[in-house]
């Protein structure tokens, strides 16, 4: 295994005094191909960029860089944009951060289509058997879907409102609840950003074990993804056996862990070693991970000579290429068309190895992103073999939750985290009060915020509405994680 | 090693002895503002490791189908009309049951805006299933206590 522990990675803050400044930077730096995400633009205008790989002198890791808009904004056209291109892809990352200040530039808003023969088909709040509250208008003419509307806003429980003034260590447990099958990754961003504002490392032996953490919880929720790509291709046969490996995984979760999700453990500066079951073996664990990693890769095999499945996702919910230029789409989504952008190689936080291999297609269709799922998903269980062989939990013990490190004044006020989560970038920006080290504000970038506009685009792109499950499925996006 | 199970997860509230299928059970799900846990346990329900269909048990995309309503999340504002909505299209005998600390008593979100946390005056609590999330097979037991009018674990303890 890597025992290469990375320093996390140093961010530059440039800070604007003008929007027209800012604006500039932005789109010149995008323009050279650096990522954008749009972290707030409440108190003050922040985005993150992060430069294509390679550039920087550690050559693995790309330069990261936060343009902050001092200033409330009252920003104007820049007198020569270089294309309208980059000001939509800014107003489209300002709808989907859900902060719209007044650019002086609104995108075009999508047209209610009319027509004769044109039905709409309303599909939820509730809808199939187990899911998310989530309205879709599906509009049909004949089979042919013509457009998709999305309405969130039914399960709204204002974390971001929630957590103001809290202490962190307060407001760890509501964000362990943001989206609960991502869990382990919004404490590990929230818990970077911590120790960026109050320049505490996480301690370099909660490194490895930050890795299986997060890792097991990408394998699980993948394997909850193919169960239900399965399922909706009306395959019973996989999606039981994905199921079936999706809850063995969850039994290893709680024998390490004590938590069928791991909640509870990643803490800023480190882990929380209290919440360790005493008799946690790795070894019984580890051949569990092999077995699972064995069948895995078996089910694929068999996917991926059937005809019947392979019809359906082929082609299918092809994200056009104007959406993936504007709307950049993140995680396994992302990268199944194209981009091939995942933090824990841009990054390497943790103990990543700086070589991840990054699986990468362009097809940009459902079968892409279930070729894309199933790769990780291998790389994934080996990571967790590769840190379960040498993890020892009594090695472990003496990490803690420091409640007095993250309390108080701390060195910066602003703090931010990024990582990959199952689902994509995550990103967490703190902004903390100067004198107590409580929260003052909170922005999140989710990868499934980042994702669902995607969707509508991808769904009324030539499909029928027999494709709809399909597509909706290989997405594989959570409403908690948006509509939040 | 310790067991996944809770022993005091589920809470029968409200015993009533009138007629209830046993036998064929339909379940309509609603997420009332969950964190997606709940669901994750519960689509669990379906693999072999739990199989729920044993028991007689199915899920339904119909409410008219349903004869219980499986409620999770904190129960926010928007969704009180559709809880209403779903309920009333569901056909008598029917039960509800409020799964997860979220439907139990708002969990951790109490005090958020738009968050009412309880579904006290919506619809009528048959059973609770405390947990966060409550494993599936707390899960099972809870819905063997909406037929059964009583915990199975209790059941178990009254046979040794």
């Amino acid at each position: 295994m890597s025992t290469i522990v990375s320093p996390p990675p140093t961010r530059a803050v440039h800070t604007y005094a003008t929007a027209a400044s800012w604006l500039e930077t932005w789109s010149d730096l995008r323009e050279q191909g650096w990522e954008t995400v749009l972290l707030d633009a409440h108190q003050g205008v922040e985005a993150l960029l992060m430069g294509p790989p390679g550039r920087d002198r550690d050559a693995h890791r790309s330069p990261l860089v936060s343009l902050r808009l001092a200033a409330e904004p009252a920003p104007q056209r820049p007198a020569s944009p270089s294309g309208l291109d980059i000001l939509e892809t800014l107003d489209a990352e300002m709808r989907i951060a859900g902060e719209e200040p007044d650019l002086g530039w609104q995108a075009p808003t999508s047209v209610p289509v009319r027509g004769k023969g044109l039905f709409v088909y309303p599909l939820g709040p509730a809808r199939a058997d187990v899911a998310e509250s989530l309205l879709y208008r599906l509009a049909v003419m004949g089979d042919e879907i013509v457009q998709l509307d999305l309405s969130p806003h039914f399960k709204r429980r204002h974390i971001r409102q929630l957590v103001r003034g809290r202490s962190l260590l307060d407001a760890l447990p509501i964000i362990a609840r943001f989206t609960t099958t991502s869990n382990v990754h919004h404490t590990l961003a929230l818990a970077m950003a911590a120790e960026a504002a109050w320049d505490v490392p996480a301690h370099p032996d909660a490194a490895a074990t930050r890795v299986l953490l997060a890792e097991l919880e990408r394998a699980v929720s993948h394997l909850g993804d193919l169960a239900a790509l399965a399922a909706s291709t009306g395959l019973t046969v996989p999606q039981m056996e994905y199921l079936h490996l999706k809850e063995t995984l969850l039994r290893v979760n709680f024998a390490l862990f004590g938590h069928r999700y791991l909640r509870g453990m990643v803490c800023p500066g480190g882990l929380n070693a209290s919440a360790l079951p005493v008799d946690a073996d790795p070894v019984p664990a580890a051949e569990s991970v092999r077995d699972i990693l064995r069948s895995a890769s078996a089910i694929a095999g068999q996917l991926a000579h059937t005809p019947s499945f392979l019809d359906r996702l082929y082609g299918a919910g092809v994200v056009p290429p104007s959406a993936i230029r504007q709307l950049r789409p993140v995680g396994p989504v992302g990268r199944a068309s194209g981009l091939a952008l995942d933090v824990r190689q841009r990054l390497s936080y943790a103990d990543y190895p700086p070589d991840l291999r990054v699986p990468v297609l362009s097809r940009a269709d459902a079968y892409a992103r279930f070729r894309v799922r199933v790769d990780e998903l291998e790389q994934s269980l080996d990571l967790v073999l590769s840190r379960l062989s040498a993890w020892d939990p009594a090695r472990l013990s003496h990490l803690a939750v420091d409640a007095r490190a993250f309390s108080g004044p701390p060195r910066s006020a602003q703090g931010v985290g990024v990582v990959e989560a199952p689902r994509g970038l995550l990103a967490y920006r703190l902004v903390l009060d100067a004198d107590s080290g409580r929260l003052d504000h909170l922005g999140v970038a989710t990868p499934s915020a980042r994702n669902w506009p995607v969707v509508p685009v991808a769904v009324a792109n030539g499909n029928i509405l027999q494709d709809f499950p399909i597509i909706d499925a290989s997405f594989g996006l959570s409403v908690a994680g948006w509509d939040s | 090693m310790a067991a996944m199970s809770d022993p005091a997860a589920v809470e029968v509230a409200a015993p009533t002895w009138d007629r209830f299928p046993r036998r064929s059970v339909a379940l309509r799900h609603l997420d009332a503002g969950s964190c997606n846990g709940c669901e994750s346990e519960l689509s669990l329900l379906s693999s072999p490791d739990y199989d729920l269909t044993r028991y007689g048990f199915s899920f339904t995309p119909s409410p008219k189908h349903a004869d219980i309503l499986v409620v999770t999340g904190v129960i926010t504002e928007a969704m009180v009309p559709v809880i209403r909505q779903v309920f009333l299209q569901m056909a008598a005998p029917k039960r509800v049951l409020a799964l997860g600390a979220c439907a139990a008593d708002g969990g951790i979100f109490v005090g958020a805006p738009g968050v009412l946390g309880s579904l006290a005056g919506i619809v009528p609590v048959t059973v609770t299933v405390a947990g966060c999330p409550p494993s599936p097979g707390d899960i099972l037991r809870g819905l063997l206590a909406v037929t059964d009018h009583r915990d199975p674990r209790a059941f178990g303890e009254a046979m040794e």
